[in-house]
């Protein structure tokens, strides 16, 4: 139906990277950050990462998705794992979004009633930011 | 990029506009595909909402045929700009004639989610070609309350 593309993968040249940072901002909290794009390339980098603070620690969770730039069915499955998980051990997931391309996926598809949502570190019990 | 024999060269008729993106059916070019799908959703005078959805679903359209087309093959996404929306059909070539995309997903959820309208469109054979497997999906460009 069409032609096949000469170069067959494009994978390395494209290859997308996601940042994630685990900390302990104070006692008792650990904090995920993350920045970059969460799609099928990216979320199992994600997955791994909630995976650490959901299991790795106990206290207060939370993961800072305010450098997210996009977050596809992908991420919103993976994100829903962690919820679950922390659930399991009686806690629930605090997320920080501020924007759009966040808030939005998770909204329009009711995963936001899996978590406690807030737009800043600050209201989402964190004293100092960064 | 510029296939002058393309069947759907980007003209205007009848007040809509096409753009036909081909890449090969891999994920490493989707996020190529989707800001293409956010740049005509804006020019289209989307709302916010509507051009996030957009973007989101047109990748969802895409990670789940790249997940069923044949090594090595091509993806072709094209984009039917009209006045009140943006009509995208994606379309993959698959080895097995029967190949389909599972809707009992999660991901397909989530699009039934983001699009006004999507369907399955499967192509045994085509021109002599190998069998293809697609998604259409409708956008409005002003989301309706549901």
């Amino acid at each position: 139906m069409f032609d096949t593309i000469p170069s067959a993968t494009g994978d390395d040249a494209a290859a997308q990277a996601i940042v994630t940072a685990l900390t302990r901002p104070q006692s008792g909290t650990a904090l995920l950050t993350v920045a970059g794009e969460i799609d099928t390339v990216t979320a199992p980098h994600l997955e791994v990462a909630l995976d650490t603070l959901v299991g790795a620690t106990d206290g207060t969770l939370v993961a800072d998705l305010t450098g997210i730039t996009f977050l596809a069915s992908s991420g919103l499955a993976v994100l829903i794992q962690a919820a679950h998980r922390a659930d399991r051990s009686g806690r629930r997931l605090r997320l920080v979004v501020s924007g759009r391309q966040v808030r939005r996926p998770l909204e329009i598809t009711g995963t936001d009633q899996l978590f406690d949502m807030y737009t800043d570190r600050a209201s989402a019990g964190l004293a100092c930011d960064d | 990029m510029s296939d002058l024999d393309s069947p759907h060269p980007a003209e205007t008729l009848d007040g809509v506009s096409t753009v036909e993106v081909r890449t090969s059916a891999s994920a490493a070019l989707i996020p190529t595909i989707r800001a293409v799908a956010s740049d005509l959703a804006a020019r289209a005078d989307f709302d916010l909402d509507a051009i996030s959805d957009l973007r989101m679903a047109v990748d969802e359209a895409c990670a789940t045929l790249v997940d069923v087309a044949a090594p090595r093959s091509a993806l072709r996404c094209t984009f039917h700009v009209r006045v009140d929306g943006i009509e995208v059909r994606v379309e993959v070539e698959v080895d097995e004639p029967a190949a389909t995309v599972s809707t009992d997903t999660f991901g397909w959820r989530v699009l039934q989610t983001l699009a006004d309208e999507v369907d399955v469109l499967a192509a045994p054979t085509a021109d002599g070609g190998r069998p293809t497997v697609g998604i259409r999906l409708d956008k409005l460009a002003g989301d309706p309350p549901r």
